[in-house]
């Protein structure tokens, strides 16, 4: 499945990603850094803490796992062939 | 399923390749693993790659045609100081009329186009190609790295392995070979793509970069700050706009950098006169695109010596952090560490040793290597900060004349020197291949001829280019004993090229601003060249392999 962002004209999203960001819930402190950095919008404060909302806008670019001083964002890369893709970089 | 390579490439984006390339050709059964599907297109970036990349850089990407979107001949820097009564200076460093555009002081490039053009060298060269493959891990026995584990439970083998993944360094970071970043080190770069005719293009940026730079509540780029600023690049019929800013945070907090995007580019596109009255009437936004990359790991001592080799893996390009601090761009350095990557590897398989001690080799001929120590150690762009912060109008033009404009020549002199010296102690003809490049290049691009080795023969050119060219040529080789001798007597000197032009720069700098000003009489001069150039027979600039 292929997706596009009315936001993000000229980027498609290949599907089937995986969950290849993941939080952990016991370091996360809910600063909100992850969702400031964020273009993509992945991320939202459920119960006070960082939860990953979806990450079909994700353009794979780490600012979240930078800017977790916490250490609480675990960042992966996708799947080979999936995420994001554009002509125009 | 266990597979044996001699080298395992990672990553096939602007260095991949040309390791790729060079172990190929020495024989070596190489293979380049790419996770995107097709190689380019998770590169992205707002392009001119430096001119010295293509003089220093790997010999198949000098002598050949890759894919341009405009030679560039230098950048205007528009200091910005109230937006709202147009209170701006402009600083220009370009290599003036008539002796550009041809001569170029670099060129802007789409990176997926340009990364399938080096791809596809690699893999006439015998390299072969896996794409939509992630490399996941690496297989370790006793210590050393003996091959890579892919997302699709592969074992693949390997004598050596060079790590060419890109700033973030998941692979390096998972083996424990280096860290991951601060994020005072890495700049996410905020990236739009517009569309916009040709003409459009041509009559108001020419082939030149436009730069702002402001103080912060000029809103030119998000407030963050450490040297940030909006950049625009012309390509051939569209125009690319970053807007980057490093992710320091600030006791603990980064701002909201989601909103002040939005906020930024909204303010400086309606607000700055040439881009709302001159291009936005005509462009139109095709993409928008984001990447974080590591700008200022080079200015750290401890980040900037992280072991880039490791037993059995060598790091290259922004694995091993090297985008440049100052200029911020990351392809020459990732050019020129593949090539020195695969002299390494091939010597180490040759000798049977791919020790970290051994792959020292590398790590000491990049300190050796005296562009790729000034891009990463450069502090221009950090600097501009205090300039943006203090609000002196004099340190924010002298801050931006230091990096962006005619002030580079006092800190790039000296290493450009040597790489020049260098050159021309190795390759009594580089002199004559540069001279092709540059009318070779141009040519390409006002023909749109990209791709092909060789080019045929137009009918109806006349043939005195041939005949200039062929002159040129028999001069260098009769004169090439004294430019090698020349070359072995200057080297000692060339520490002294920085320090001479900072001596000179007020009168560097004034026959500059002179020369441009008189530009209008080259008018004539200018228009033959280029002509003269565009209708060449483009055998004559082509390279005998």
């Amino acid at each position: 499945m292929v997706g596009k962002s009315q936001k993000f004209p000229g980027v498609e999203w290949v599907g089937d990603t995986g969950n290849f960001i993941r939080i952990d819930e016991a370091k996360c402190t809910g600063c909100s850094n992850c969702l400031k950095v964020c273009l993509g919008r992945c991320f939202e404060i459920r119960n006070k803490l960082a939860a990953i909302k979806s990450l079909d806008e994700c353009m794979e670019c780490a600012a979240c796992w930078y800017v977790c001083g916490e250490g609480a964002v675990d960042f992966s890369w996708p799947p080979g062939g999936t995420g994001y893709r554009s002509d125009w970089g | 399923m266990q597979q044996q390579y001699d080298v395992v490439v990672v990553g096939a984006g602007f260095a991949g390749p040309v390791a790729a390339k060079k172990c190929a050709e020495a024989g070596l059964k190489t293979l380049m693993l790419e996770r995107s599907e097709n190689p380019g297109e998770k590169v992205i970036s707002g392009l001119t790659i430096p001119v010295y990349g293509f003089l220093f850089g790997p010999s198949f990407i000098r002598d050949g045609n890759p894919p341009i979107e405009r030679p560039v001949d230098g950048i205007r820097n528009y200091v910005i100081y109230d937006i709202k009564t147009s209170d701006i200076d402009i600083v220009e460093l370009r290599i003036p009329r008539p002796l550009s555009p041809v001569m170029a002081f670099g060129y802007n490039a789409y990176c997926k186009p340009f990364i399938e053009w080096e791809v596809k060298k690699a893999l006439e060269s015998g390299a072969e190609l896996r794409t939509s493959t992630t490399a996941v891990d690496v297989i370790r026995e006793n210590g050393c790295i003996k091959g890579i584990v892919t997302d699709r439970g592969e074992n693949i083998r390997a004598g050596i392995v060079i790590n060419c993944e890109g700033s973030q360094g998941i692979l390096a970071v998972k083996a424990g070979i280096r860290e991951k970043y601060p994020p005072e080190a890495i700049s996410l770069a905020d990236t739009y793509d517009y569309e916009c005719p040709k003409e459009v293009i041509d009559k108001v940026f020419g082939h030149t970069l436009r730069f702002c730079w402001g103080f912060d509540e000029q809103m030119i780029a998000p407030p963050l700050g450490h040297g940030n600023g909006l950049m625009s690049w012309p390509y051939r019929n569209s125009i690319h706009w970053m807007q980057d800013q490093c992710l320091a945070l600030d006791r603990g907090q980064v701002p909201n950098l989601v909103r002040l995007f939005d906020e930024y580019h909204e303010n400086i596109t309606s607000q700055l006169p040439w881009w709302r009255d001159e291009i936005a009437p005509y462009a139109g936004m095709r993409a928008r695109m984001w990447e974080g990359f590591e700008i200022f790991v080079g200015l750290d001592d401890r980040l900037r010596n992280l072991p880039n080799v490791a037993d059995g893996m060598i790091l290259v390009g922004d694995a091993a952090g090297l985008e440049s601090t100052g200029l911020c761009d990351g392809v020459p350095a990732a050019w020129f560490s593949a090539d020195i990557a695969a002299d390494v590897a091939i010597e180490a398989l040759k000798a049977d040793d791919t020790s970290a001690a051994f792959l020292k080799k590398y790590a000491k001929r990049m300190k050796a290597h005296p562009i790729i120590q000034w891009t990463i150690t450069c502090r221009g762009r950090w600097n501009l900060r205090k300039a943006q912060e203090s609000h002196q109008r004099k340190d924010l033009k002298g801050g931006v004349n230091y990096q962006f404009g005619p002030g580079i020549l006092t800190h790039v002199g000296t290493p450009l020197t040597r790489c020049i010296l260098g050159a021309m102690r190795k390759d009594l003809l580089v002199m004559s291949k540069w001279v092709k490049m540059f009318i070779r290049y141009y040519y390409n691009w006002e023909h749109e001829r990209f791709g092909g080795e060789r080019l045929s023969e137009r009918p109806g050119v006349k043939g005195t280019q041939g005949l200039a060219l062929l002159l040129f040529n028999i001069v260098v080789i009769v004169l090439s004993p004294l430019s090698l001798v020349l070359a072995w007597l200057l080297a000692p000197l060339a520490w002294a090229v920085n320090p001479f032009n900072k001596l000179l720069q007020p009168l560097i700098e004034l026959v500059l601003r002179g020369w441009i000003k008189m530009e209008p009489l080259f008018r004539s001069l200018t228009t033959l060249t280029i002509n003269s150039v565009k209708q060449s027979n483009p055998s004559i600039f082509n390279i005998s392999k």
